[in-house]
């Protein structure tokens, strides 16, 4: 019987199964299972019947199926409250019965009820009915106290199964549904899942893919080595390098091409040897994204620093030279008038050509700050010597470079140093400023250490320009400015001289 | 005694004050020069004494041209003069070999002669 119970597809066939055994093996016309519903509150409900051939139990049945029972209700409910079989020798004949008219409508009278029992008690009970009455049997009801204690188990480990079949059934539902590739893989790195989308993702078809090692399907070839003894050393009692942490990486599709994702490895809490899951996101479109985002800030600085280049040069092509042009035509006249004054003339002279040095002394800071021709001329060593003999607050010039860089590069580390000096001067209260730019490993990297206040804020518009304009050149720009402790300006641009 | 000139600039402008200016203090302008690459020419065509260069020229900068022309011409004397401020360019002057750099505003012949003979 138990082996019957437990191939039945569902619970109701279990049990449909269970009482027709033993109501023909006992002779008694009708068998039916109940339940208590979820809840500590919920009643007893029928949840299978069997009859009998022959006979009108339609009514009986009928009842059956509809009926409710809490603890010490009707027959069901007494035992499932006592724990203890029951036996009624006639229902027909006991007026408390819920079930009687019903029972008397198909001929029923004697019923006997008995526990599923399991570790965690009463979970079911079972009742018989006959088309006679009977006196009660001893024997039998302890016969079926030992039987139901076998259902009660039985019952239990089908419950399990159910319990398990449906959260199986929610894992696939839910990696199907998934719009990520998600792939699993063993302690011997084969592959055990591979979801719709990893199909998608990937290439190749589920069926091809599990069984196979993960590594040689969607890791790149020279990586595949290394994700090897990334595993062995981990199930060696070696530390988890990449478990639980998003990563960037490349991946492989069926047809060889390379694509990166981003990665996350979580090791699945199950008993056995250690069983791994990859979820895994297809970030191409970030990617390319990010890629022309970058290139489109670049861009727009490089324009900003072109339109810059290009006032500057107007500037110096045109009023700079008409300037310095009656500069030298005063000069001239100054020369030729001698030492005389003729009315004052020699006088008015030397004052306008005063005047024309402030205007042209003025014009060159405008265009200096637009953009340092010495910059484009020099290059950064000599711009930046510019800058710290320039500095309003002492500053020394620790080290620069001799060679040239592209011209944002430049251009970029020459506005660090020139915001450091201004804000150390105006805001930090500094005494001391050391600058210096250094090459090295394919990076320029300029430092600005004040000696002032700290406490700068690098979300301050100045700082944020300056870090959008570093970031445009792929670097990073670090304020370190930690209040009372001076501030120290550290930007870092890839480049090749 | 220096006294031949070669005037570099793209600015006709400046070219003819400068010429006035310096030819009324006694010096000889042998010729003038628009762009790096016809400075290199006068310089070898007329051999002056001192080319007086303007450090940002539309072919080439001022500062390679003074090292290729003193590196052809070792006797010649450039001096690198521009609308910058002279402290700035001082040492990039004469880095490129040249003898010194003048503010294009504090440009007159006794300024040069200082530069020559200091």
């Amino acid at each position: 019987m138990a082996r019957g119970f437990l191939r039945a597809s569902d619970a109701a066939e279990a049990y449909s199964f269970a009482l027709q055994e033993i109501a023909e093996s006992l002779g008694w016309r009708v068998g039916a299972a109940w339940e208590p519903g979820p809840g500590s509150d919920a009643p007893l409900r029928c949840v299978a019947i069997w009859t009998g051939r022959g006979g009108d139990l339609r009514a009986f049945e009928a009842a059956t199926r509809s009926a409710e029972f809490h603890r010490g209700q009707g027959l069901p409910g007494r035992v499932w409250a006592s724990g203890r079989p029951a036996w009624i020798v006639d229902a027909a004949a006991d007026a408390a019965l819920p079930r009687r008219a019903a029972a008397i409508a198909s001929g029923l009278h004697a019923a006997f009820g008995f526990p599923l029992r399991s570790d965690r008690g009463v979970v079911g009970v079972m009742e018989f009915v006959a088309s006679e009455p009977h006196e009660p049997d001893a024997e039998l009801l302890a016969t079926m106290e030992a039987l139901g204690a076998q259902l009660g188990q039985l019952v239990e480990r089908r419950r399990a199964e159910a319990f398990r079949h449906a959260i199986d059934r929610r894992h696939a539902a839910t990696l199907a549904a998934a719009l990520d590739p998600v792939v699993t893989m063993d302690h011997e790195g084969l592959v055990l899942e591979f979801n719709p989308a990893a199909e998608r993702t990937f290439g190749y078809p589920a069926d091809d893919a599990v069984g196979r090692e993960m590594a040689a399907l969607i890791v790149p070839p020279e990586l595949r080595e290394p994700h090897r003894r990334g595993l062995s050393r981990y199930l060696a009692g070696g530390p988890a390098r990449l478990l639980d942490r998003r990563i960037e990486i490349d991946a492989v599709r069926a047809d060889g091409r390379r694509f990166p994702v981003e990665l996350t490895i979580t090791k699945i809490d199950v008993p056995g040897p250690p069983v791994f899951t990859g979820h895994l996101r297809d970030i191409s479109d970030r990617r390319r994204a990010e890629a022309e985002l970058k290139a489109s800030r670049a861009r727009v600085v490089q324009s900003a620093d072109a339109a810059r280049r290009r006032i500057e040069r107007d500037l110096h092509d045109g009023a700079q030279q008409q300037l310095v042009s009656l500069a030298l035509t005063l000069r001239m006249l100054r020369t030729r008038l001698g030492q005389s004054d003729l009315d004052g003339a020699g006088c008015l002279l030397d004052e306008a050509d005063a005047d024309l040095a402030q205007a042209i002394a003025e014009l060159r800071e405008l265009a200096q700050g637009i953009h340092p021709a010495l910059l484009t001329d020099g290059g950064l060593g000599p711009a930046l010597r510019m800058l710290v003999g320039r500095s309003a607050v002492p500053a020394s010039l620790m080290a620069a470079p001799r060679q040239r860089f592209p011209a944002t590069v430049e251009a970029a580390s020459y506005f660090v140093v020139a915001e450091a000096l201004t804000n150390a001067a105006r805001h930090a209260g500094a005494k001391d400023v050391e600058v210096e730019a250094v090459h090295a490993d394919g990076h320029l990297v300029v430092r600005v250490r004040d000696d002032g206040v700290g406490g700068a804020d690098p979300e301050g518009s100045g700082l944020r320009g300056l870090a959008d304009r570093v970031a445009a050149q792929g670097g990073s720009l670090t304020v370190i400015s930690e209040p009372g402790a001076g501030t120290t300006l550290r930007a870092e641009i890839p480049c090749e001289s | 005694m220096p006294n031949s000139l070669l005037i570099v600039d793209d600015h006709p402008r400046f070219r003819a004050n400068a010429r006035r200016m310096l030819e009324s203090e006694g010096w000889s302008v042998l010729a003038e020069a628009r762009d790096g690459s016809e400075a290199l020419r006068e310089a070898e065509r007329v051999k002056p004494d001192v080319v007086v260069l303007d450090v940002g020229l539309p072919d080439a900068s001022g500062l390679d041209i003074a090292r290729r022309l003193c590196a052809r011409h070792p006797g010649l004397a450039v001096v690198l003069v521009s609308t910058h401020e002279a402290d700035d360019y001082a040492g990039l002057a004469l880095e490129a070999g040249a003898r010194g750099f003048l503010a294009k505003s504090q440009l007159s012949g006794d300024a040069l002669q200082r530069l020559l003979t200091g």
